[in-house]
């Protein structure tokens, strides 16, 4: 939302006079003093927010790289033509977008021109098209801040449907890293509650680096010690390296990670190749490392273009671990045990469970400081199968028919988030709770549960449907393998 | 009370005895020195004070219909009294602290609140305090045993809330009788675990990877230097509430020899020691004394999503055989954290190398330095605190060196 390229043609018709069409499209002035206290993101690669221009003979405004120079919003011309193309964009049948940049699309003086009110009132009036005309699209605010400040991108519910959550995610991986949980349930009981039509949007990784923007200096130097031991692991504030990789290409703790991503209250966002265990390339410069072309194949570019292999922009990985013959989707697909696979039984499973969505979620108390648990609870409504159509079978099933209409009490075609149901759907509602237990510790590890609140119910394993000791008013005791998880659907007495 | 009441509350002090104790009284050692129904009818709630042998035994009876099914907090722990007789009929007795359901009647009863359903769990349970957490109602404390005076502990807490210090959580309501403190209401504290088993998690990494610490994952180092920050401001707090007194540095130097020459004499014929209090004998100067924590370890801390809070206070600043809190240097308490440390790493090695074959000790050793430098970082670099150590960092070193020397001949 923030810049074009200096390529783009509206640029370059923009530099190449004073008193073009588009001469007011981007940011221009004499002197490169204004707004000092906007601060320098890329403090890395770029000295000033200001870049001389030879042909216009001025200088241009960008937050980013001189070499994307930020929009003018305040010309009407330029945020008009930004709403024709969020409407071109979404007559192609686009789902939603990702406002790259947001906080930065205006200036003024005395301030860090992040955040500020035209910004909100820009993002409310695309809310307002989307609402009109496309209905169940989304906007997602791409702002790196802390969560009490990115709060504001979701307005009262009128501008963004979701805003990325920055903060967790470096600290996933802290936590990890230090066998212990508190990295993620201090920004938990840091992040505000929101608006019901609102959701955070977490992640694991990203197209950019791993930012560490939002963490102390401490933290920050902690994480590019364990994280890039090879200096050229490092990109500007943060590191230049894909999921498989920073992880030691290690499964378990890969799929700890997606656990709690898939867990954790939000939306959860997956980053192209990541669902592949895909490796990067950190001897390409900036953020190509982790961009490389995605692995469908073994064949030619990892099936990723018939080009020549020299005329591709980034070389596909070609390394013995991560390269496209041992890593990619025709692979990973004819074997069963591979990660896609099991990602996406996970995403079958966290599907199936609409708290994991739109539920609430309670961090339960654990003295052992490796163990991470949580409840994740809400009402749903079970949508019932009509009569002789195949369907799930539901917990809820009697053990033997007893005169009732067993096929529509007993079959649950899906469940849904309460209010999610249609206008004709026979719905049961119902309490649904899942109790996910994580361990953040290369070892095993003992977790002792408070759970009486759930005295009665019998906890289910999720992927399995394994029946797990019933919940009485004692401790529940539970044994984590190493990196281990363990999510219960919690079947209370009158239901099992 | 009618004789028959005295004989019958009597043998439920004798039940309550023999399940704490594993020996059995006979009835005439108990007197029943308090009775007070702090909530009538079933289920009820009974406060009972009783002597016993010179000391006030304290419990709390619950009152259940004869036939309830009682739900306690562990099995074996199934604490039966007995049965009572009062006004409301025949009443079946429990230890209500051991009670799913009466504990948090007994936490909703002080508070003068509704009761509220919710998880419950034993945080600690010895002859000093049992302590409940019942989640987000907050943690209850009942003292078995009761002192002829005000706890020293709760004294402590109590005064450093109101000064602002606000690494604890904070007293909501504290129960007395006469002088005594029966017990105490304390807000939530949510999801800690004991600074003890965050020391172990980082040394059980380090152990099984190698390497220096600062390297393992689990590096303790960011957490040592917080607990650090958080013990100088604790002993800020202290001397806002308690004031302080200029003591000799000798006389220290004094004390810490006499207890050496009294528990380990042979280490006061050490190299080293010799040659630290030759250092120490020739600091002519005063320094600030304060009522310190006492026995300021791993264990008395919690890691919370909000950071550090000091979960324990005993024993309030009393020192062993002492009555009262003794004022001393705040680099004591220091040495107590320091000497935890040492303990910690130690524990972690006999865990996983009992035989000593795989010689942990070095990577144990440079645990040790590293989270120490961490610590005395973070307590030596809170603004205010030179105040209280004096500004000269050899003496704060040597002084911390001394302390620690006279904790470790102390038991653990």
């Amino acid at each position: 939302m923030n810049h074009t390229s200096d390529q783009h043609p509206w640029f370059i018709e923009s530099r190449s006079s004073r008193d073009n069409a588009k001469a007011d499209w981007y940011v221009w002035n004499d002197d490169d003093q204004r707004w000092p206290d906007a601060r320098v993101v890329f403090t890395d690669v770029e000295r000033s927010n200001w870049t001389w221009d030879d042909v216009r003979q001025q200088y241009y405004w960008h937050r980013f790289y001189h070499h994307q120079p930020d929009l003018n919003y305040d010309n009407p011309e330029v945020a008009d033509t930004m709403i024709d193309l969020v409407r071109f964009w979404l007559d192609l049948g686009f789902d939603g977008f990702r406002l790259d940049a947001v906080p930065y699309l205006y200036q003024r003086d005395g301030t860090s021109g992040e955040h500020l009110p035209e910004t909100h009132a820009f993002i409310r009036r695309i809310r307002k098209q989307l609402e009109a005309d496309y209905p169940g699209r989304i906007l997602l605010a791409e702002a790196n801040g802390w969560p009490s400040d990115v709060a504001d991108y979701f307005g009262d519910g009128d501008e963004c449907h979701l805003c990325f959550h920055f903060p967790l995610m470096p600290r996933l991986f802290m936590a990890v890293r230090r066998e212990q949980r508190y990295p993620i349930t201090e920004i938990l009981a840091q992040t505000p509650v929101i608006n019901d039509s609102c959701q955070w949007a977490i992640f694991l990784r990203n197209h950019d680096e791993l930012t560490l923007e939002q963490v102390t200096d401490e933290d920050r130097d902690y994480m590019i010690a364990e994280y890039a031991k090879d200096p050229r692991m490092k990109r500007h504030m943060g590191i230049g390296r894909r999921l498989a990789p920073l992880l030691d290409n290690d499964r378990r703790m890969t799929e700890l990670l997606y656990a709690l991503l898939l867990s954790l209250p939000g939306s959860p966002v997956i980053y192209y190749g990541d669902e592949l265990m895909m490796g990067d390339n950190i001897y390409l410069g900036d953020r190509d490392s982790v961009r490389t072309p995605m692995q469908w194949s073994p064949d030619r570019n990892g099936g990723f273009s018939q080009a020549d292999f020299a005329q591709l922009y980034l070389p596909p990985l070609m390394d013995p671990v991560y390269g496209f013959s041992a890593v990619n989707v025709e692979a990973q697909l004819r074997n069963q045990g591979s990660f896609l696979h099991w990602l996406r039984r996970m995403l079958t499973e966290r599907r199936a469970l609409p708290v994991m969505g739109v539920g609430q979620m309670e961090v339960l108390p654990c003295p052992n400081p490796s163990v991470l648990a949580y409840m994740r609870s809400g009402e749903v409504a079970d949508v019932l199968a009509p009569v002789g159509v195949p369907a799930r079978p539901s917990m809820v099933a009697p053990a033997e028919a007893d005169g009732r209409d067993w096929e529509r009490v007993s079959s649950t075609a899906r469940t849904v988030p309460a209010g999610n149901e249609g206008a004709d759907d026979e719905v049961v509602r119902r309490f649904q709770a899942v109790l996910c237990v994580h361990n953040l510790s290369r070892f095993a590890q003992p977790a002792e549960l408070s759970l009486a609140q759930w005295a009665g119910s019998t906890p289910y394993e999720v992927l399995g449907r394994v029946p797990f000791p019933l919940i009485t008013e004692e401790p529940y005791a539970i044994t984590l393998p190493p990196y281990g998880f363990l999510w219960f659907d919690l079947v209370p007495e009158d239901r099992g | 009370m009618t004789l028959e009441q005295d004989a019958a509350l009597r043998t439920l002090v004798l039940a309550w005895y023999s399940h704490r104790s594993g020996a059995d009284l006979a009835a005439e050692a108990v007197t029943i020195r308090r009775t007070e129904v702090l909530r009538p009818g079933r289920p009820g709630l009974l406060d009972l004070v009783a002597e016993i042998d010179g000391r006030l035994a304290h419990l709390v009876v619950g009152l259940r219909s004869v036939g309830d099914e009682p739900h306690f907090l562990r099995s074996g722990d199934e604490l039966a009294l007995g049965l009572l007789e009062d006004d409301d009929g025949l009443a079946f007795c429990t230890d209500a602290l051991h009670d799913a359901y009466l504990a948090p009647l007994l936490l909703a009863t002080l508070r003068g609140v509704e009761p509220r359903p919710g998880r419950i769990s034993i945080v600690r349970d010895d002859e000093d305090g049992m302590v409940l957490d019942c989640g987000d109602r907050g943690d209850l404390t009942v003292f078995p045993w009761l002192a002829d005076r005000t706890d020293p502990a709760v004294d402590l807490m109590v005064a450093l809330e109101r000064v602002g210090f606000n690494h604890v959580a904070a007293p909501l309501m504290r129960w007395q009788w006469d002088q005594h403190d029966l017990g105490l209401v304390q807000e939530p504290i949510a999801g800690r675990s004991s600074g003890w088993a965050v020391a172990l998690t980082s040394l059980r990494d380090l152990y099984a990877s190698g390497g220096s610490p600062e390297a393992a994952g689990g590096d303790f180092g960011s957490e040592a230097q917080a607990l650090g920050t958080m013990l100088a401001r604790m002993h800020l707090a202290i001397d806002r509430a308690f004031g302080r007194h200029p003591e000799p540095v000798a006389e220290w130097v004094e004390m810490a020899e006499a207890e050496l020459r009294e528990s380990e004499p042979s280490l006061l014929a050490a190299p080293d020691v010799t040659e630290l209090l030759a250092q120490l004998r020739v600091a002519d100067t005063k320094l600030p004394a304060i009522r310190t924590h006492g026995d300021f370890q791993l264990e008395r801390t919690s890691r919370t999503d909000q950071g550090w809070v000091v979960s324990d206070f005993r024993p309030g600043g009393v020192l062993p055989s002492m009555f009262e809190p003794v004022p001393r240097s705040p680099l004591a308490d220091v040495a107590d954290l320091l000497w935890s440390l040492h303990q910690a790493s130690t524990a972690a090695a006999a865990e996983r190398d009992p035989s000593g074959r795989l010689g942990l000790a070095k990577l144990g050793q440079a645990w040790e330095s590293r989270n120490r430098r961490a610590m005395l970082s973070g307590y030596l670099g809170t603004p205010g605190i030179a105040g209280l150590t004096g500004p000269h960092r050899d003496l704060v070193g040597h002084l911390v060196g001394l302390f620690e020397l006279a904790r470790s001949v102390r038991p653990a």
